[in-house]
């Protein structure tokens, strides 16, 4: 077995908040292997961005952080922002969604990459701008060396993105944190964001986490898949074992309910009632059961762990959090979810 | 709507028709104490027909005057110049008031289900709003309509007294159509109307929409840059670039047999949820960023980024010819290519 990379323990993140304790992550278990593009994909509130945060140590003043998150020897849950500094930016690159407000407007973006690499390698004005250039190049920005001095203001978005992905990649990290980095952006613009991303990792040789709303990206870059609801892991597995045979309900109904560009328009869109619950307070069972059409007594009472997947063959693991999981992987895509739209919703609170 | 059985779409008087449409906007700009004027050219000449019943999706990334073009049908903007007719009225040259009789026939759904939505009115007074204004609201029967258009779209009548904030952003937006739907309009123009949800609750707003169609035979401008989704509700599609409409096809048409460069990019670009399919397929990645509305390039707006441009393309504007049966393409060199 590899020794991996970063490895979370029973990660459980609460907020206290005006109405009450909100529980963002309910105890994820995850580890990161080398080398390797890890897809975290869930809807809004499902704990994508939470997960990432906790490990960059960038959670809000009133989060409560249990549990553990190791990089090798090392423990980062409870550091210090100073001992963090030696491992944010030189071991941990980070991409957030928005380019526009992780970068500084009024610096020009050579000189923010040049920051990134001088925060941790000790380089000579010359090298440093000459290192600087490279990556911008590297990452796709067309005549580099003029547009150096230019601020981020003069890019466009994608641009701007190509930037924050040059600085996330500058001290060679061993893992970059990508969360919804093409969010913001047009398709078109997309692809060639998600180029760029591709050069940073074959250039620094990172694995990659990407979290992703997005299960089309999803499926062109990971290598395994992560896919979360309610702040807990509910399936994870290879990229195969999720698309083509997802063990968890709520993966199925994910899966049937986008449109896909390749597919003519004729069927029907598969629809997962109701909505997410909400994370104040705790529910017994399992939180998708109010929307599972699968849905039996045991599901209501008791929380399902996340399990190894009886069914399926091969070396790496596929695990849900279904007690029908064995059943569920043999279903047919999708087909246990209503395609009508006569379901009349109570509102949520 | 594709999913239902083949409608027949009557082919004769279409129910909307957009001519030349251009749309140009002044934006003054300062620069060492001295202050320009720019013009931003939004929309710049074109033209679409939407039969009864059917939906045309337009496509096309942001600042390529989609938005803009819906507003100017609806003449929430009014056109710089252009015709749009809507069941054989010309709307351009009506004053609000003469405007008022046709807003009853032609209604707007806008993206965002939080900003659409008067936080302070109860949402059976939100659906109700429409009925009132235009002077059709009775004692007797206007909560029976309320009633009814929220049994329509999916929502309980017995919620109408709640205020936004206690519906999700799926419920919102079914609040925004009843209220759209409550006039019986012929057509809708949908700006955006799924893309804020998150993707387990845009297919159930999807399949409300297509279902409303085949119940009502309302049509539909539905405005978006998902492809995906566009090709799931779309009859005919228009692709926009930079205030142009480059290709224009039926849905099936455009999705399997792309003829413009641009269009075939952008399809390439669209992400499928099939890890085997994702990455064995072709992918054009195009160069550069797209040009300023204010100064669009000469000629074809997309040669500054397609590989095919000659020396034709920066001094001829191609015009939106028909290629073959009802599919019109914008380029000097149009080319089938399979890209989805």
């Amino acid at each position: 077995m590899v020794e991996p990379l970063l490895d979370i323990k029973d990660l459980d993140v609460r907020f206290s908040t005006s109405e009450g304790e909100t529980r963002a992550i309910r105890g994820i278990n995850l580890s990161l292997n080398p080398r390797e593009v890890l897809g975290i994909v869930g809807e809004s509130g499902s704990g994508k961005s939470v997960t990432a945060l906790a490990v960059m140590g960038l959670l809000a003043k009133n989060a409560n952080v249990t549990g553990s998150i190791h990089m090798g020897d090392r423990e980062l849950l409870g550091m210090k922002d100073r001992q963090l500094s030696s491992i944010r930016g030189l071991k941990i690159g980070m991409i957030f969604q928005d380019p526009l407000t992780s970068l500084n407007p009024v610096y020009s973006v050579g000189w923010q990459v040049e920051e990134a690499i001088s925060a941790h390698q000790d380089l000579s004005k010359e090298k440093r701008r000459a290192e600087a250039i490279r990556l911008l190049e590297l990452v796709g920005i067309p005549r580099a060396d003029d547009r150096v001095d230019d601020y981020p203001h003069e890019f466009s978005g994608g641009m701007r993105q190509r930037v924050v992905i040059a600085i996330a990649m500058a001290n060679n990290p061993q893992i970059i944190l990508a969360d919804e980095p093409t969010t913001a952006l047009d398709v078109t613009v997309q692809a060639q964001v998600l180029e760029a991303l591709q050069v940073a990792i074959d250039q620094s040789h990172a694995s990659l986490v990407l979290i992703t709303h997005d299960l089309g990206v999803v499926a062109g870059l990971a290598s395994r898949v992560v896919v979360m609801y309610a702040g807990r892991i509910v399936e994870i597995g290879t990229a195969d074992a999720i698309f083509y045979s997802p063990a968890m309900p709520y993966t199925h109904g994910l899966l049937g309910s986008i449109p896909r560009v390749d597919d003519d328009g004729g069927a029907r869109l598969r629809q997962i009632p109701g909505s997410p619950p909400s994370m104040i307070g705790t529910q017994p069972g399992c939180p998708f059961a109010p929307r599972c059409p699968l849905r039996k007594d045991i599901c209501l009472t008791e929380e399902p762990a996340l399990r190894s997947v009886s069914s399926t063959t091969g070396t790496e693991a596929h695990q849900a959090a279904c007690h029908f999981a064995s059943d569920v992987v043999t279903m047919p895509l999708a087909s246990m979810f209503p395609d009508t739209s006569d379901d009349h919703e109570e509102p949520p609170q | 709507m594709t999913s239902e059985a083949p409608v027949a779409i009557e082919t004769t008087t279409p129910l909307l028709s957009v001519k030349d449409l251009v749309v140009h906007f002044k934006k003054r700009s300062h620069r060492f104490l001295k202050s320009y004027e720019n013009t931003v050219h939004a929309v710049c000449g074109t033209s679409f027909d939407i039969h009864p019943g059917e939906t045309l999706g337009l496509v096309g990334e942001s600042g390529c005057g989609k938005t803009t073009t819906g507003r100017a049908v609806l003449q929430l903007i009014r056109p710089t110049s252009g015709s749009v007719t809507f069941a054989g009225q010309e709307l351009t040259g009506l004053n609000r008031e003469e405007l008022r009789g046709t807003r009853q026939t032609m209604q707007v759904v806008f993206q965002d289900p939080f900003g659409s939505l008067d936080p302070r009115m109860p949402v059976g007074e939100a659906i109700a709003e429409p009925l009132r204004i235009h002077g059709q609201w009775t004692k007797s029967e206007g909560h029976q309509r309320v009633g009814e258009m929220m049994n329509l779209v999916g929502l309980e009548p017995r919620f109408a007294n709640r205020f936004p904030n206690e519906f999700s952003g799926g419920q919102r937006q079914r609040v925004g159509i009843a209220r759209a739907l409550i006039l019986s309009p012929r057509l809708l123009v949908l700006d955006e109307p799924v893309s804020a949800l998150d993707v387990s609750i845009q297919a159930g707003v999807v399949n409300l929409l297509e279902d409303l169609q085949a119940r009502l035979g309302v049509a539909y401008l539905f405005i978006a840059h998902d492809l995906s989704v566009i090709r799931h509700v779309s009859d005919r599609v228009a692709v926009m670039y930079l205030g142009r409409i480059v290709e224009i096809a039926d849905q099936g048409s455009i999705y399997r047999r792309p003829s413009h460069p641009y269009t075939q990019a952008l399809l390439s670009a669209v992400p499928i949820p099939d890890p085997h399919k994702e990455r064995s397929r072709r992918r054009i990645v195009l160069k550069g960023d797209l040009p300023s509305p204010v100064d669009p390039p000469s000629g074809c707006r997309f040669r500054t980024r397609c590989w095919k441009a000659q020396a034709i393309c920066e001094s001829e504007t191609p015009e939106l010819l028909e290629l073959e049966d009802g599919h019109r393409v914008a380029c000097h060199f149009p080319e089938v290519i399979e890209v989805v």
